[in-house]
């Protein structure tokens, strides 16, 4: 079994790590399951902001090349990661079982997990986190993820918030283009004044302009989770939604397997969120930000920045979302954007949609 | 034959409305305003 306190930089590889390796050696250990697109980032990203950091792949290769230049520590057994602070899970979904095993130790867990269903399993996993003292941050990627700090950014614009629309295109890694590909073949839901309402996916086309250089997409239904989260972030908003883009080849091939593998590396992506409501003299508003850059770079910023507050500050026993109250999402979206992560805002004249 | 004519004259028909509605139809205008901005999020 390896000993992930024993993380350190070797000064023998690089003497700058000599000055640094005593106050590394204090450092809190943080835990990567899934080395891939997205997880490799979130090692680096770690790295560079002090922590300790262990590694687990199913792929050993994969965790050592993601570990080596970061200088992090790969284990061979996922139970490792126990030991750690908080682990955050990079692997594709699900994350709802290794979630339970993290928790039942009493360690906080960070998960990238997009998957309705997957959700679904973690923001029942309260009970536990409250009975083991611990913390499990769920969807903290691009969307959900970063969609619900863009809401909470958006809604301290407002004093009343009514509508939350959310949109998203692009992929990071396989997995997530995997799972970007099922969704549009599932069931999609929706927040209906008061009430949840279910669509068929690839439904409700509308055409969304997303920050430079993505632009403008037609966006669908499609099975995401940042409805459920949001709507736990933002109880008293009455209708919230959330499209992804798709070609006409995505929707007709939605329900068959994948038939071109996808791309090795992800994409450029975007996600941009409309937040509908009021300001104090009742005037009606509409605002929208968004960000536009590569699918993975986005997903790792937001996943580092959350397992990072986590780490260091820590937070409450129990669920919780990006967008929550619970979390300072602003101060979150902060360190987020320190991390290379531009967010953009639209100027212009917010006009209704069909949505 | 008589099938023929009348596909004939029905697809006169919807040609000629189309043409129509192409030429006198009020299609809307995109945002001719408005932008992406860059914004700071200040820190806590």
């Amino acid at each position: 079994m390896t000993d992930v306190s024993s993380v350190v930089a070797d000064p023998a590889a690089d003497p700058a790590a000599d000055r640094s390796a005593d106050s590394l050696a204090e450092a809190p250990i943080v835990g990567v399951v899934g080395c891939g697109v997205t997880g490799s980032r979130v090692v680096t990203h770690l790295v560079a902001a002090g922590f300790r950091v262990a590694v687990f792949d199913v792929l050993r290769s994969v965790a050592v090349a993601a570990a080596r230049p970061a200088r992090a520590v790969v284990v061979d057994r996922v139970d490792e990661l126990i030991q750690c602070s908080v682990v955050a899970l990079c692997q594709p979904a699900p994350h709802a079982e290794l979630a339970t095993t993290f928790l039942r130790e009493g360690t906080s867990v960070v998960s990238l997990s997009d998957d309705l269903d997957d959700t679904r399993e973690m923001l029942d996993l309260e009970d536990l986190t409250h009975r083991r003292a611990a913390a499990l941050v769920v969807g903290a990627g691009m969307a959900p993820g970063l969609s619900g700090l863009l809401a909470r950014y958006l809604a301290s614009q407002l004093d009343v918030l009514d509508e939350l629309h959310v949109a998203i295109h692009g992929t990071a890694g396989p997995a997530c283009a995997r799972q970007h590909h099922d969704a549009l073949g599932q069931t999609a839901v929706g927040w209906h004044d008061g009430e949840w309402i279910e669509r068929p996916s690839g439904s409700g086309r509308d055409l969304v302009w997303f920050p430079e250089p993505v632009e403008a997409n037609d966006c669908y239904r499609a099975a995401l989770s940042d409805p459920l989260l949001l709507h736990r972030s933002f109880p008293t908003a009455s209708r919230i939604s959330a499209r992804v883009s798709a070609t006409r080849r995505d929707r007709l091939t939605a329900r068959l397997p994948m038939l071109t593998p996808p791309h090795a590396t992800g994409d450029l992506g975007a996600v941009r969120v409309e937040a509908r409501g009021a300001v104090a003299s009742g005037e009606r508003l509409t605002v929208i930000a968004g960000v536009a850059a590569r699918t993975a770079d986005v997903a790792a910023a937001v996943c580092a920045t959350a397992a990072a507050q986590v780490a260091r500050i820590g937070l409450p026993a129990g669920v919780h979302a990006l967008g929550d109250d619970t979390i300072d999402a602003l101060d979150l979206l902060h360190h987020t954007t320190s991390l290379g992560v531009k967010v953009q805002e639209f100027t212009g004249l917010g006009r209704a949609t069909s949505w | 034959m008589k099938m023929l004519r009348r596909a004939l004259v029905a697809m006169g028909l919807a040609g000629t409305i189309a043409g129509i509605l192409r030429v006198k139809g009020k299609g809307g205008v995109p945002p001719q305003e408005g932008g992406w901005r860059e914004v700071s999020v200040p820190p806590k």
